[in-house]
């Protein structure tokens, strides 16, 4: 059975992964001088299957490219930065300064995406253990392309030694554009539910 | 001319920071290093002035360096650049030793300014 979120406590997670997006949205911008659009985070409670039947449907058939950053302390979980494989090339094309669809670029995508889901996940995963003055411990980010939609994609996508099949998750996802390159990307957080509680009682505390 | 160790798994960092510290000459000489470990390695036979430390790398990370350096009382001005922005990770690398704290992804003036004050203090 899962727990269901009051509406106080559903605003300040939002409101706490809109201020940590905005601030990882400014450091993409830093980084590739275009304006980025931001959507209001999408912020669910939900059990490993739902969870998948949504990251499907939202993430629709593309191909994807995701950097896994895994995070532990009084609260963990993983973050991930999730691109169309196409937004991708670009978004590594427009940083590298390499043409879209060069052998040099193709061996710089990896290493260049992780950096720039690095940064970005640590602007969200930062500014939200700061707020609530929690201190986070990070695993080396990794680098996970998978091929076009297929339920055990996603499963590749979520599963990992921190989130089981049998585990209630916290959905916190933002999706973001860059209208001039048409680069869109998603922001997902999954907080295991055990740690959950120690989310929500470190929001009352500051809230 | 200064001798400085970028230390980072990110070959996409190590690379914007060589390019901040040599915008066409020469003026620095830069070894990197792709891991903790690489990086504890190079100090074995050379002293840096100054060294660029990423905080979370594979083998060992920027809170190992910094320990290696404290430990063996090096005087090296060890400037983190991390993606890190958290209150306690700052703390931590400036109880450790660290001279400076930089967030990435990095400024090419501002990495240019850091380095000049960390010589000027050397």
């Amino acid at each position: 059975m899962i727990k269901q979120l009051t509406t106080d406590q559903l605003d300040a997670l939002k409101e706490l992964v809109n201020v940590g997006v905005g601030k990882s949205a400014g450091m993409l911008n830093e980084m590739i001088e275009f304006r980025i659009r931001l959507q209001v985070p999408n912020i669910k409670l939900l059990t490993m299957s739902e969870l998948q039947t949504e990251l499907g449907a939202r993430l629709g058939e593309d191909q994807l490219a995701s950097v896994q950053l895994a995070f532990s302390g009084s609260f963990a979980g993983t973050a991930q930065l999730v691109f169309p494989t196409e937004s991708a090339a670009t978004l590594v094309a427009v940083l590298t300064g390499e043409e879209p669809g060069s052998p040099d670029l193709d061996a710089l995508k990896i290493g260049t995406l992780t950096e720039v889901g690095n940064i970005v996940i640590n602007g969200v995963m930062g500014s939200i253990s700061n707020m609530l003055t929690q201190p986070l411990h990070y695993e080396v980010p990794a680098y996970i392309e998978v091929p076009v939609y297929i339920e055990e994609d996603i499963n590749n996508l979520v599963s990992n030694k921190k989130t089981q099949q049998n585990m209630d998750i916290l959905l916190a996802q933002a999706r973001f554009n860059v209208e001039e390159l048409q680069v869109q990307g998603d922001i997902i957080l999954f907080f295991g539910v055990g740690s959950f509680e120690t989310l929500l009682t470190a929001i009352e505390d500051v809230g | 001319m200064a001798l400085i160790f970028i230390t980072d798994d990110a070959a996409f960092t190590r690379r914007m920071i060589r390019k901040a510290l040599q915008p066409g000459d020469n003026e620095h000489v830069i070894l990197e290093a792709a891991n903790g470990v690489e990086c504890v390695n190079l100090l074995e036979s050379h002293t840096p002035d100054c060294i660029f430390l990423d905080l979370l790398m594979p083998e060992l990370d920027g809170y190992g360096v910094l320990q290696t350096i404290k430990d063996r009382q090096l005087d090296i001005s060890v400037i983190v650049l991390s993606a890190d922005i958290q209150d306690s990770a700052r703390e931590r690398c400036m109880a450790l030793g660290a001279f400076a704290m930089l967030k990435k992804p990095p400024k090419g003036p501002e990495i240019c300014e850091m380095i000049q004050t960390a010589i000027d203090k050397a």
